[in-house]
């Protein structure tokens, strides 16, 4: 028999252990990708084209390129998502029309990212004959984000107490003046939040953008929105399986550029998200 | 004798708010009943009774706020100043900057003393870029509510870091920018502690000189001190209104004795 005490301290480690193991994969890519990375990172590498068929040179196409459609992807999805969701949540009544609505949204957040890639090669390459170019990918990556930005605006909006809606009413104030100056300043910095983490999802990204924009070698810069850009992700995918011979620290340091891009804008959502929480007091 | 006397006095009052047969049902529940009395102008009217018994309904039609309960239905009619306001053609911004409401809880903006004070005159489009009108309303604002020599240095202070009380007053002088002529106040101290409270209830009888007040509470004592004129809600009925003196000291009706007595409630 053992004793309630020891059996309390194995159960204490498991569940010890087992948070570990969820810390462990993340240092391990983390220290991966920093060690054999970090010696590819110089000022050329971010600020040059790439030479001698990739072997050589940076990776500014694919920096802006990945800048350019993650861009157009906000500009698309963020009004879009805001309104949508200020209608879920300010107007709709509870029908079978919101209730289809809402669970479009859910079923729209679950499908595959390359399933969005074949969709936009459908509709934006092919029927709208965008071609293959930024304008596509970006309405693309898009409405792939838009599940994420309606979903949190809809929590911001949700998380306004009801009282400054009442108020506002009660001063007079039409319901559109009370969503306008009532409610939305207030939700801002969740919108904002859902945003960066859309953003950031959309900067990683690879299937979205495959057969839609993604140049697979392209050493220049884009003209205009109907032009293919090189884009990190796909140009890391290129790196490491399409091109024989390629340096070890290009492809690591490809693949740190990418991390660093989305960690840091995790890391400017959360600091977004703390900052207002010292602020918000009801 | 004198007693006639007084309520023939109380007679030639003008009456602001006047009711017909207002029924009021939340879906099946019947919460208002048959309610039938009349609110003097500039005078501090209570609206006492038990929890649930209808008080904070009555008061939220006046302002239409019920409009937003779905499945509230209200029949019947409330004339202020002369005018149905039940009617469907009602102009219920209008309505709602004559007839203002103080919430139970203190319910001020995250946003500073100042933008708080004018935020009634951003909806409405007033003075937006005359920096100095706006600032001239807060003070006379701030003033109405015995606040300014405490905030006038504070202006752009977050009002949710103030006293409750201090946070009171602010959303009743973000009120008073709107020029409401009747002030609904849903138990606006009960979030107060006693000292407070005195406080409010000083303010209170500042504002009745420029407004008329109707306030709805559970504490009698408080309906007892400040109004004028007191009403005793039961289950969805007016069971008894009329002077407030008259009410705490000899109610005509025996549920109203049981409950000023202590004997329920």
């Amino acid at each position: 028999m053992i004793s309630p005490r020891l059996t309390q301290k194995i159960a204490f480690s498991l569940l010890l252990l087992a948070t570990l193991m969820v810390i462990l994969p993340v240092a391990v890519v983390l220290f991966i990708i920093v060690k054999n990375g970090l010696p590819g990172i110089s000022w050329e590498f971010l600020t040059q084209m790439p030479k001698s068929g990739m072997r050589a040179g940076g990776i500014l196409p694919a920096i802006i390129g990945t800048f350019y459609l993650v861009l157009g992807a906000v500009v698309f999805a963020l009004p879009l998502g805001v309104l949508a969701a200020i209608y879920l949540s300010e107007y709709s009544k509870d029908s079978w029309m919101s209730r289809l609505v809402r669970l479009a949204i859910i079923n729209l957040a679950g499908v595959p990212s390359v399933v969005f890639g074949l969709f936009g090669l459908a509709l934006f390459v092919g029927f709208f004959k965008f071609g293959a170019s930024i304008l596509a990918g970006s309405l693309t990556l898009g409405i792939m984000i838009l599940p994420v930005i309606i979903t949190s605006s809809r929590e911001a909006l949700d998380s306004v107490p009801k009282s400054f809606r009442e108020v506002s009413l009660s001063l007079g104030s039409t319901k559109l003046q009370t969503i306008k100056y009532a409610v939305l300043p207030h939700a801002l910095p969740g919108i904002l939040t859902g945003t960066i983490l859309g953003i950031g999802r959309a900067a990683g990204e690879t299937a979205p953008i495959l057969f839609t924009v993604a140049a697979f070698y392209l050493p220049r810069l884009p003209h205009s929105a109907f032009d293919q850009v090189m884009a990190l992700p796909y140009h890391l995918y290129v790196l490491s399986t399409q091109v024989p011979n390629v340096d070890q620290k290009i492809r690591y340091g490809t693949a740190l550029v990418l991390l660093t891009i989305v960690l840091l804008m995790n890391l400017i959502a959360i600091m977004i998200r703390s900052y207002f929480r010292g602020k918000k007091k009801w | 004798m004198i007693i006639f006397q007084e309520d023939s006095v109380k007679a030639m009052d003008n009456k602001i708010i006047h009711t017909e047969n207002v029924d009021l049902y939340y879906g099946n529940f019947h919460a208002l009943k048959n309610i039938n009395f009349s609110i003097a102008e500039k005078k501090i009217t209570a609206m006492i009774g038990p929890s649930g018994c209808g008080k904070s309904t009555l008061l939220r039609v006046f302002n239409r706020m019920n409009d937003l309960v779905e499945g509230a239905r209200v029949t019947g009619e409330v004339k202020i100043a002369g005018q149905n306001i039940l009617a469907g053609n009602t102009d219920l911004l209008n309505l709602r900057k004559k007839v203002g409401m103080v919430f139970q809880r203190p319910n001020p903006f995250p946003l500073s003393i100042f933008e708080n004070i004018v935020f009634g005159l951003k909806i409405h489009q007033m003075y937006q870029k005359n920096k100095n009108k706006l600032m001239e309303i807060a003070e006379q604002s701030l003033k109405a509510v015995l606040l300014w020599d405490e905030l006038k240095n504070k202006l752009n202070h977050l009002a949710t870091n103030l006293s409750l009380e201090q946070q009171q007053k602010i959303c009743i002088a973000r009120l008073l920018v709107v020029k409401p002529e009747i002030l609904l106040m849903d138990e606006p101290c009960s979030a107060l502690d006693p000292i407070s409270t005195a406080r409010i209830e000083e303010l209170m009888q500042e504002l009745k000189k420029d407004y008329t007040i109707v306030i709805v509470t559970h504490n009698m004592q408080q309906a007892a001190r400040v109004s004028d004129e007191t009403g005793y809600m039961l289950l969805g009925e007016l069971v008894e209104f009329g002077d407030t003196q008259r009410i705490f000291t000899a109610p005509t009706d025996r549920r109203t004795e049981d409950y000023i007595t202590g004997r329920l409630g």
